[in-house]
């Protein structure tokens, strides 16, 4: 990006030649990211919204279908996006240190929480497919795992609770996964010494997509399983 | 020059803000499995938004960040209470008024007009017996 112009006396290459200085440069991303999070806020605001909505229209279904959903995965899944959104605060820490090893070390255990999010994600999903348990119109619940007699989950509106689920954790793992791939994209860069303590805006708005990300499942999480 | 504005977050505050964090999940898992009636969903929002404050405040470091994205966030956040409030005034209520009919207020005044033209004696001599 701005890293490849040509840095004169007292003006920094990442430096574009619209911004007076490199701290108008910083908070005006900063704030375009802040302003992004917020979209990304009523994206799924509206989901929320909806599982309000049938929450309060259908209590006890809600309450009898998230038993399907088992509470030690999600907690696992809790812990760990936790603690990628740590090694992210500490990335950014180092970054703001111009500390290169610790950069690199915190991100590449990022996209190992991530990675380790997504494998349980997946386990979860497959785990719900094989016994019919399906967004939309293909919900029918069959046979017997993990406890449960998936037949008795065959109740009307267990449907709406799952598609809602399958949509929530749906787009909130594509979320996951489009950090993942932003964070490899900032493992390259770091290695190749683009980020100083003076310029690291990628790491700081990629940490601020990150949290928003945990910040969502933070919710999800107890409203799905817990309660 | 650059990073000497910028806030620096001590390690020891986002170990002791993840330990928290941490701490806090473990809470809400114990108390969602005991019995607290209605309780149980408002604690285990109230533990949500605490944990998602901490979240905000120091590991996206809005606490020391510019006030305008501060105010870039509440705006958002008060948009999403609006959408949910709004809606909720409708869903929660529907079916709470029991003296409603299916039609408009002029199709009600028109049906009603109807009744009162009826004659109801010409009516009863309409179904008399053996006629």
């Amino acid at each position: 990006m701005a890293s490849t112009s040509v840095a004169s006396a007292g003006h920094p290459g990442h430096l574009q030649h619209h911004f007076v200085s490199e701290e108008q440069q910083f908070d005006a991303s900063k704030m375009g990211m802040w302003l992004f999070l917020v979209t990304e806020i009523l994206l799924f605001s509206g989901m929320f919204v909806a599982y309000t909505v049938f929450r309060i229209w259908y209590p006890e279904v809600f309450a009898h279908s998230a038993e399907l959903l088992d509470w030690r995965l999600g907690g696992l899944n809790t812990v760990v996006l936790l603690a990628s959104s740590f090694t992210v605060a500490l990335g950014v820490h180092y970054a703001q240190l111009d500390n290169k090893k610790g950069l690199v070390i915190n991100l590449i255990l990022t996209i190992v929480f991530a990675t380790i999010f997504i494998v349980v994600k997946y386990f979860e999903y497959t785990g719900k497919f094989a016994h019919g348990v399906f967004p939309g119109i293909n919900f029918q619940p069959h046979g017997v795992g993990g406890g449960h007699i998936y037949a008795e989950y065959d109740i009307p509106f267990a449907a709406q609770f799952f598609s809602i689920y399958f949509v929530m954790t749906g787009i909130h793992g594509l979320h996951v996964l489009v950090g993942m791939g932003l964070f490899a994209w900032l493992i390259t860069r770091a290695l190749r010494g683009h980020f100083t303590s003076s310029y690291y805006t990628p790491v700081e708005l990629t940490g601020l997509y990150w949290h928003l990300v945990d910040i969502i499942w933070i919710f999800l999480f107890p409203l799905l399983y817990l309660i | 020059m650059a990073h000497a504005v910028h806030h620096i977050t001590p390690k020891k505050t986002l170990i002791q803000v993840f330990i928290a964090l941490i701490a806090l999940t473990v809470l809400t898992v114990v108390t969602s499995r005991m019995d607290l009636g209605a309780y149980n969903i408002l604690l285990a929002l109230f533990i949500a938004f605490c944990k998602a404050m901490f979240v905000i405040l120091i590991f996206m470091a809005l606490r020391h960040d510019s006030r305008i994205n501060a105010a870039v966030f509440a705006l958002g956040s008060v948009i999403v209470v609006v959408f949910l409030l709004f809606t909720l005034i409708d869903t929660v209520f529907r079916g709470d008024l029991p003296n409603t009919v299916e039609g408009t207020i002029m199709e009600q005044e028109a049906a009603d007009e109807a009744m009162r033209m009826r004659d109801p004696s010409r009516e009863e001599l309409d179904a008399g017996p053996g006629e």
